[in-house]
């Protein structure tokens, strides 16, 4: 058991900071857009192909190095299609369109969610017969810049993948009647897969994102004087941080904890769901104390650190919420008795 | 970064399990699993089998008895101890006082305390909370005054654990009232509870029991040999006592086990037509309980396999602060369990009512001494925020 960074890992860490530090650009509530400068330095990286075997085309690394980029995206507070560019890549198998999303040639999304509808990793009105689909993908993330799609439907064998180059978006809508779409190799444990993957992307991005949101809410506590001293002199705001700070080491533990394990064990979702939760729970701490701390000033869009709780509620959101993930734990509470962390 | 035990450590975890599940007696550890309170006889011969198989004191220095355990190792020793309901070494011989002395006792003084210590020949407790001294320890008021070569302590010690068991105390005492500052002016005293002028009064506690005491000092006299280390250093000896071991702070063994009990509770509690583990809510709690403790658990291995020589650490706070949260939410949750059946505390051979229903609000109750005892929740939000965040208050 070691949770320690490689020499490697961490200079691919310092690589990614410095590569997001020469790029970044102030957040903007709302909607992300692409920042295609950012993204060919990501690339330039090779942090797209990270997970992949090089056979296939990838850098042969692992979730782990990973995990390691999406960490350093969260704490510089940038949004970019990395989550997804993964995720979507990891669905695409042996497809044409992989090479294109793990160079950086062509931004590709995977579009999972259905408009109106709770989250699910199986497609339930989006349907094919052959290579033609029907239903609707919304929202479709970073749509304003014409991505390629990989998304999911129900077909007669199974849950199907399919890879649509050139799609046309309204808005975030993709209106998938028509459209041309090319079946991809794989099923739903390929699918999950995937998602697992972006999960555990979301969960380091969210890692830090927390991971700023205190140190921001810290400083501010030193600088700001009110009543003629700073802010730390009052104990009721500093025991609040100590337990921001608990909360980010819980979830640091258990996003470490979920790359390491699915670099030998790719498709345990049990990992997965705990480390959602985990991760959430902290999430919504960090970011609500976040702002609270700071007062009036972490209201502004201005101001850093309401963005990291807008992306600690976005991925709230994405791939399953703590609910979700809860009541997927729950059905199997009663399978096994005590837990084993180490085996 | 790797998951997963090497192939040795996985041997050592099997030999650990096959030793506690086999050699310790099952009357023992069924007392510990329901939550029943162990008579001192019971403390003893647990210890006593450890200490014979070398397991008392793994963690002290090798030539008393110390193992030269991975942090790792001393985690799984700890987890599979925990998992097999069997009672801990008693902490304030192997966890407290026994590491100090061999950090700062003289050689004579090793060598007349550690071996008996180690093996429960000498019982201690622990005199350093006062009526008017609890997170504030440092303003205690005990005296010691050097009377030729002998102390002569007056004052009084509460929240003495298991005192009315102990043969001696360790006991922090003021030898210098003009210190410039109050940590200054304190010592560390070895004190016979059998010694003339040494008092002990019960206190009862919400769940009923005798667990703690106090202990009232006059005109004592304690030979000086009896002093730990130095004079008025004592405040020292007391920070490393309090806070050099980062692996045993969370008892996430201990949970675990709860927590797999509580499983097993809420599958035998009836419930409508089933049981209460059909009950969603139930369920949820079950899996919510499961994604704190493997966060903390994750933690303290992550947090173990950096520690630097036992020297107290800020991360350690938040072992403590989330090991007795959740040591206390999982008896909660157990005395929720129970419901009506824990509403009798009164373990009966007739009864219908298993005996870990009649403890469950007893030791529900008894838990919430966990985020009192061994500096406050508070106070680690303090340590936290000040020696690992900055925020000077």
């Amino acid at each position: 058991m070691n949770f320690e960074f490689t020499e490697d890992q961490i200079a691919l860490r310092d690589a990614a900071r410095e590569a997001i530090s020469r790029h970044r650009t102030e957040p903007v509530p709302g909607t992300a857009p692409h920042d295609g400068e950012l993204w060919k330095a990501l690339a330039e990286l090779g942090g797209l192909g990270l997970p992949f075997p090089e056979e296939a085309g990838g850098m042969g690394a692992g979730p782990v190095e990973a995990m390691v980029v999406a960490l350093e995206l969260g704490r510089a507070g940038v949004r970019t299609a990395y989550s997804e560019t993964l995720t979507a890549a990891a669905m695409l198998g042996d497809d044409e369109l992989f090479g294109a999303a793990v160079e950086g040639s062509r931004v590709v999304v995977p579009a999972l969610f259905e408009p109106m509808r709770a989250w699910s990793p199986t497609p339930v009105d989006v349907r094919a017969d052959g290579d033609a689909l029907t239903g609707v993908r919304e929202p479709v993330p970073y749509a304003a810049a014409a991505p390629a799609v990989v998304t999911t439907a129900a077909t007669a064998d199974g849950v199907g993948i399919f890879a649509i180059d050139n799609p046309t978006f309204t808005g975030a809508r993709l209106d998938l009647a028509g459209v041309s779409a090319r079946r991809v190799d794989g099923d739903e444990v390929l699918v999950q897969r995937a998602i697992n993957l972006g999960t555990l992307l979301l969960s380091a991005e969210a890692l830090g994102a927390m991971e700023s949101a205190l140190h921001l809410t810290v400083e501010y506590l030193k600088s700001r004087k009110q009543f003629g001293v700073p802010l730390m002199k009052f104990q009721t705001l500093t025991q609040r941080a100590a337990d921001m700070y608990t909360s980010l080491e819980l979830a640091r533990s258990a996003v470490y904890y979920l790359a390491m394990t699915l670099a030998i064990r790719p498709d345990d979702a049990i990992g997965v769901s705990r480390t959602k939760v985990i991760v959430g729970k902290s999430g919504r701490h960090i970011g609500q104390e976040a702002i609270q701390l700071h007062g009036g000033i972490g209201m502004t869009a201005e101001y850093a650190v309401g963005h990291h709780t807008a992306r600690l509620t976005e991925i709230e959101h994405t791939y399953g919420d703590t609910r979700y993930h809860l009541s997927r734990l729950a059905r199997g509470v009663s399978e096994y008795g005590g837990l084993d962390l180490v085996s | 970064m790797q998951r997963g035990l090497s192939p040795e450590d996985e041997q050592f975890r099997s030999e650990m399990r096959e030793f506690f599940t086999t050699a310790i007696p099952q009357d023992i550890r069924d007392k510990v699993a329901a939550g029943t309170e162990l008579s001192k006889e019971d403390f003893e011969r647990s210890h006593r089998i450890m200490h014979e198989a070398g397991l008392a004191v793994p963690h002290w220095p090798a030539e008393w008895g110390g193992k030269n355990w991975s942090d790792l190792q001393r985690y799984i020793y700890l987890d599979e101890m925990q998992l097999a309901n069997v009672p801990a070494p008693l902490a304030f011989n192997a966890n407290m006082i026994g590491p100090v002395i061999a950090t700062f006792g003289s050689q004579t003084m090793k060598e007349r305390f550690l071996p008996p210590t180690a093996s429960l020949d000498i019982w201690w407790c622990q005199g350093f909370s006062e009526p008017e001294s609890g997170s504030d320890l440092a303003s205690l008021r005990t005296t010691a005054v050097l009377d030729g070569d002998e102390y002569v302590v007056n004052g009084q010690k509460t929240w003495t654990t298991l005192g009315q068991h102990a043969d001696w105390i360790f006991a922090l005492v003021r030898t210098n009232p003009a210190a410039e500052r109050q940590q200054q002016g304190i010592s560390m005293l070895l004190i016979p509870m059998d010694a003339p002028g040494v008092t002990l009064r019960p206190i009862q506690l919400i769940d009923g029991g005798h667990e703690v005491n106090e202990v009232f000092f006059d005109n004592v006299r304690v030979p000086a040999d009896q002093l730990v280390g130095e004079e008025n250093r004592g405040w020292d000896y007391a920070k490393f006592l309090l806070g050099n071991e980062r692996v045993g702070v969370a008892p996430t063994g201990w949970i675990k086990r709860k927590l797999a009990a509580a499983k097993e509770y809420a599958a035998a509690v009836a419930s409508g037509d089933g049981h209460l583990i059909d009950d969603p809510v139930i369920a949820a709690r079950i899996a919510e309980l499961e994604c704190d403790l493997i966060a903390l658990e994750l933690t303290v291995l992550r947090v173990a396999a950096n520690s630097h020589g036992g020297k107290p650490d800020p991360a350690s706070s938040i072992l403590k602060l989330r090991g007795s949260e959740l040591q206390q939410d999982v008896l909660e949750f157990i005395a929720d369990i129970a419901g009506p059946s824990s509403l009798s505390w009164d373990l009966e051979a007739e009864s219908a009512i298993a005996d870990w229903a009649h403890n469950a609000t007893p030791v529900y109750l008894n838990f919430r001494k966990a985020s009192i005892y061994g500096g406050s929740n508070e106070v680690q939000r303090q340590v936290i925020s000040t020696g690992i965040l900055g925020l000077k208050g």
